[in-house]
């Protein structure tokens, strides 16, 4: 049986690395039950004795107010939970210890990791780690994570403490919350006592204090009880002797008495030194928040992080889809034409394809991500953002996501991990997808450019990407005002000091990433474009009839002893008719059809297209990914895309569209701005589900991009009557 | 000297220091607040505002934090004397 130990800790206090030195590579990533907060956790082995390790959030206390204090509460309640490690921030102590003195109150063996020694050292601080242990009752371990310093004399400690067992050791320090509180502490603690299984599912002095400070959950727990009649009478009578003799309420005495603690035992340990060297951290503030340069500087990183994405990224994006693209060919070449070989090479290849797609940039953006945020850089970008973001009912840290949506929406939605409240996170989520990708703008090129003149085309393609934005502004207001109308998460973030990001732990995290990517997201996506491939295939690609005719006609043209260009070009037509026909009878096709009705006020208001239902087919495609519409559209409006050699050339479908689809500019305005609004693609469908881990919120995403795309473009179409044009 | 009258911390400029005297805030926020040192008699001083002018940058317990104005205006602080 392996030993369970949890670490606890404040947010930037060195505890994930402190996880990966002491678990190294033997590591699992999932989430907690029911929530999408990540949970971690690893193994280490030491004289023989397994050591499961869980890396609980980050968190300021737990008074589980927020969902990482639940979660991080919840499980050190946990009876399996045999070793509790807090992490403490040697730089930052008094407020590390805060948390502390929560945990001493679960009286259950713990060692005390006292990380980030070198900074506190830097800083012109001396502590001793042996007054502090026997301050706090356990064992003081002095580390510096990112160097791995001190973590097998944690490991031994941690060790020592799992096989002493937890008699002698759980009587630790105690926080002594003075005469008074004591005194109406017992009270209450003697109150719960009479219900034993309360006592036993949670320590009586720890409910006590909770009750003592209004805590939710420690409400709930008590109403459940048999004796809650008594404890509430206990507590509102101590209640009511304690608030106007000391002067505040309980919450605030809570607190008061807990960094009284907390001052003293720094008072106790810490000497500073004379010395005090400049800090790095306010030198650096002094120009990354400055008033005038902070923007600059903030647009420039941003910058740089998006063109190592999407600019750098885009080169194993190529191979990739080279790779892929190879695959197709080849298989199609060497296999029996037939549904199973079409399945394979038109279903799953470009699925599979359209997934990998995606992982070198995933990986490049949360590398970026998690650089900014370890090495404190985060923080200032939310702090410098928070006022724009805010006016949209969104955090600070709601920008970082939006800016790399208009890259790609999909590691854009992923990126909102970074926000810790769920109402915010959540809003983010909803409103990425409006941020115009850089697939869609392929869409709007080959429209704008066939419907506009050049430069009203370019204002066009520029007027999408500011509607997207305006549009995730209003919604997110919307949604902030409707429903996420709850309490507003408190806005008050810390600021770490500035630290140099650990490179390994940088490089775990993006493998994680594109993991986690494939194994989730992907097969949302490869399932999704499967059933896209049926919809458009069937029920023609079965039909004998018609490959039979393709085939009679291949041969007949084959005897015709043509030069061998125009033998390749004729072949590639007849192919291109049957596709046609295939994609143009195909279930998609009936559902076009029978879609289109709905359709029709914005792209047929005058019901004179007869064409009108091929929009759909391509709308369905776009379903799928932005990436597919172009072709969709060449194959529907039976046209080639791009030449032999495979060069992009839409000429011929920029004709065909213009001839034969009926589209006026003002219904393809109408069409540019349905695509743009829309559920972006599968992949973002299947992040969203990743993300929220809900299917009502990703049905929600799904049903208000479409609804609210529909209005959009039916009121450019009414706008555009309006004002007389076509 | 005597003590001015408690005023909101939104009310102070960057460079000025003053003590914590009461936390307004209800709910949630006052939990959140209480936990991150906004105790009676805690000494603070403000950093800058951000460049947009919300939030606010503060050092108190010896750290940094940014508070948006809705929360700094719910914090009422005296100017030591």
């Amino acid at each position: 049986m392996p030993i369970t130990l949890a670490l606890a800790g404040n947010p930037n206090c060195g505890k994930t690395t402190i996880f990966n030195a002491l678990t190294g590579s033997r590591q699992h990533v999932g989430n907690w039950a029911g929530v999408t907060v990540e949970r971690r956790s690893g193994f280490f082995e030491s004289a023989g004795i397994q050591v499961e390790v869980v890396d609980l959030p980050g968190t300021y206390s737990l008074s589980a107010q927020s969902e990482d204090e639940r979660i991080a509460a919840g499980f050190l309640a946990d009876p399996t939970v045999e070793v509790i490690v807090n992490v403490l921030d040697a730089s930052n102590l008094e407020r590390n210890l805060y948390l502390t003195t929560q945990l001493l109150e679960l009286r259950r063996p713990m060692v005390f990791a006292l990380n980030m020694m070198d900074d506190a050292e830097k800083n012109g601080l001396k502590l001793d780690p042996t007054a502090l242990a026997a301050l706090l009752g356990g064992p003081v371990v002095p580390t510096v994570g990112n160097r791995e310093e001190g973590i097998q004399a944690l490991r031994e400690a941690i060790l020592k403490l799992a096989c002493a067992g937890p008699e002698p050791l759980a009587a630790g320090g105690t926080v002594n919350y003075g005469p008074d509180l004591e005194q109406e502490l017992g009270k209450i603690v003697r109150e719960i006592h009479r219900d034993e299984e309360l006592a036993r599912t949670c320590p009586p002095r720890w409910l006590a204090l909770q009750l003592l400070e209004n805590g939710f959950k420690a409400k709930s727990l008590v109403e459940r009880s048999h004796a809650r009649q008594a404890v509430t009478t206990q507590v509102q009578s101590s209640l009511a002797f304690l608030e106007p003799h000391l002067g505040a309420d309980g919450a605030t005495l809570v607190a008061e008495r807990r960094y009284g603690f907390a001052h003293g035992l720094v008072e106790e340990v810490q000497k500073r030194s004379a010395t005090r060297r400049t800090d790095i951290t306010a030198r650096l503030d002094a120009v990354l928040t400055n008033r005038w340069l902070g923007i600059p500087i903030f647009i420039a990183i941003m910058v740089a992080v998006y063109s190592l994405t999407f600019v750098v990224g885009k080169i194993p994006q190529d191979w990739i889809a080279g790779g892929f693209n190879l695959l197709h060919t080849w298989a199609g070449e060497r296999l029996p034409p037939g549904e199973l070989t079409s399945l394979l090479v038109d279903g799953i290849i470009p699925g599979v394809g359209a997934v990998v797609v995606f992982v070198p940039i995933i990986m490049l953006l949360m590398g970026c991500v998690a650089f900014l945020e370890d090495t404190g850089y985060m923080a200032r970008a939310a702090f410098i953002m928070d006022r724009l973001m805010h006016l949209m009912g969104l955090h600070g840290k709601s920008f970082i996501p939006l800016i790399m949506g208009t890259g790609c929406n999909v590691p854009a939605v992923q990126a909102t991990r970074t926000i810790e409240a769920r109402d915010d996170r959540f809003i983010t989520i909803l409103v990425a997808p409006l941020m115009s990708c850089s697939a869609r703008l392929q869409i709007y090129i080959v429209i704008a450019g066939t419907f506009f003149r050049p430069v009203q085309a370019a204002l066009a393609i520029l007027a999408m990407h500011f509607l997207g934005f305006a549009l995730a502004m209003a919604v997110g207001k919307l949604l902030r005002l409707t429903l996420f109308r709850g309490a507003n998460a408190p806005f008050v973030m810390e600021l770490p000091p500035y630290r140099l990001p650990v490179l390994k732990s940088t490089a775990i995290h993006m493998w994680e990433k594109g993991s986690v990517f494939l194994t989730r997201a992907g097969t949302t996506i490869l399932g999704g474009a499967t059933l896209v491939w049926f919809l458009s295939h069937y029920p023609g690609i079965s039909n004998r009839s018609w490959s039979e005719e393709l085939h009679r006609q291949e041969a007949a043209v084959r005897t015709l002893n043509l030069p061998p260009l125009e033998e390749a070009s004729r072949l590639d037509d007849l192919a291109l008719a049957h596709q046609s026909r295939v994609v143009n009878t195909s279930l998609a096709a009936d559902i076009g059809k029978t879609l289109q009705p709905a359709l029709a006020p914005i792209l047929d208001p005058d019901h004179s297209r007869a064409e009108a239902w091929k929009d759909s087919i391509a709308l369905t495609a776009g379903f799928v990914a932005k990436e597919i519409v172009v072709s969709t559209m060449a194959v529907i409006h039976h046209t080639q895309v791009g030449d032999r050699d495979g060069n992009p050339d839409v000429s011929g479908l920029q004709s065909a569209l213009r001839q034969r689809s009926g589209l006026s500019p003002l219904t393809a305005l109408a069409f540019m701005v349905f695509t743009l609004i829309y559920t972006p693609c599968l992949g973002t469908i299947g992040m969203i589900l990743k993300e929220t881990r809900s299917f009502i919120w990703t049905s929600f995403s799904v049903v208000y991009g479409l609804g609210l795309a529909w209005l959009m473009a039916w009121l450019t179409v009414q706008g555009g009557h309006a004002l007389g044009f076509a | 000297m005597s003590q001015d009258k408690p005023k909101p911390l939104s009310d102070l400029h960057p460079g000025d220091e003053a003590l914590v005297f009461e936390v307004l805030a209800q709910g949630r926020i006052r939990q959140r607040l209480l936990e991150m040192g906004f105790i009676r008699g805690a000494r603070l001083k403000v950093e800058k505002l951000a460049p947009l002018g919300d939030p606010m940058e503060l050092v108190i317990k010896g750290y940094h934090l940014s508070l948006r104005r809705e929360e700094s205006q719910c914090i009422l602080v005296s100017e030591e004397d």
